[in-house]
């Protein structure tokens, strides 16, 4: 049990074809759902700013553009870390999202882990008057042995 | 669910005092004083925990039926089914949009 959320998925294509698509190409092939909206305008056309430090940004129907987080790894081909906040997030909440790109056979493994609660920003918690040697890795910690005592069953897929 | 509460749920759990009382209070409801005593906390720092849980909505207070200057907690099951929904409608989002990638990767292979 973890406090994540965790998906992988094997795609046809090298790791450098795969992170390309995922990066460069994902206005071609993000899939805006009605239920999971990025901003209250829909998700928009989505596009990574290259390299660490760049942006992902959705571009909105009504010419605004929203930024949904910011690229603090870009490793082609291999790894991929973004920051995640969806519009209805308040202003210090973000959540990060891990993209690992790993050979197999000769195609790609392409796992994504979401991780919510575990990348509180330190401005958040300071503004809720933690104590400083609360790390955000026993807040990790802690997840992963105690939700599942609370039966909290998230479904792990995994198609390898 | 809205962010916000969300947001102030991850915040309530940040802390190893009140992550403490969740799991002694996913045994049974316990009195104030019980906690404070199992987990060594001076009443004024427990009280100030229980209500930073209480505002989250985690935990609910109680007067004891027998005694009402006592108060018993018990937690919430509301906050945590909501986390759970966020994960599973994150868990659905990341899945869905794998499946694009994949699509996507079909289509346009050289």
């Amino acid at each position: 049990m973890t406090s994540k959320v965790f998906i992988a998925l094997r795609v046809p294509a090298d790791p450098t074809r795969a992170f390309e698509a995922f990066t460069r190409e994902i206005s071609s092939w993000w899939r805006p759902d009605d239920l999971f909206q990025i901003t209250p305008q829909g998700d928009g056309e989505l596009a990574f700013e290259p390299g660490a430090g760049g942006r992902l940004v959705t571009h909105l129907n009504n010419g605004e553009t929203f930024e949904i987080g910011r690229v603090s790894v870009w490793e082609p081909g291999k790894r991929l870390v973004f920051g995640w906040r969806q519009a209805s997030f308040s202003p210090e909440h973000s959540t990060e999202v891990e993209v690992r790109f790993e050979p197999v056979g000769n195609g790609t493994r392409v796992s994504i882990e979401h991780r919510g609660w575990d990348a509180i920003p330190e401005r958040h918690v300071a503004r809720h008057g933690f104590p400083e040697h609360v790390t955000l890795q026993r807040v990790a910690d802690w997840w992963r042995s105690s939700l599942s005592a609370l039966r909290f069953d998230m479904k792990h897929r995994e198609s390898l | 669910m809205s962010a916000s509460n969300l947001d102030r749920t991850l915040a309530a759990l940040a802390d190893p005092y009140r992550r403490r009382v969740i799991d002694l209070l996913r045994e049974r409801p316990h009195r104030a004083g019980e906690l404070g005593q199992a987990i060594r906390l001076s009443f004024p720092a427990m009280s100030r925990h229980l209500r930073t849980l209480r505002t989250s909505g985690l935990v609910e207070e109680d007067r004891d039926e027998f005694d009402s200057r006592v108060r018993i907690y018990r937690l919430r099951p509301e906050p945590i089914t909501a986390l759970k929904s966020w994960l599973a409608e994150t868990d659905a989002l990341w899945a869905r949009q794998l499946a694009a990638l994949k699509a996507h990767l079909q289509k346009t292979r050289r």
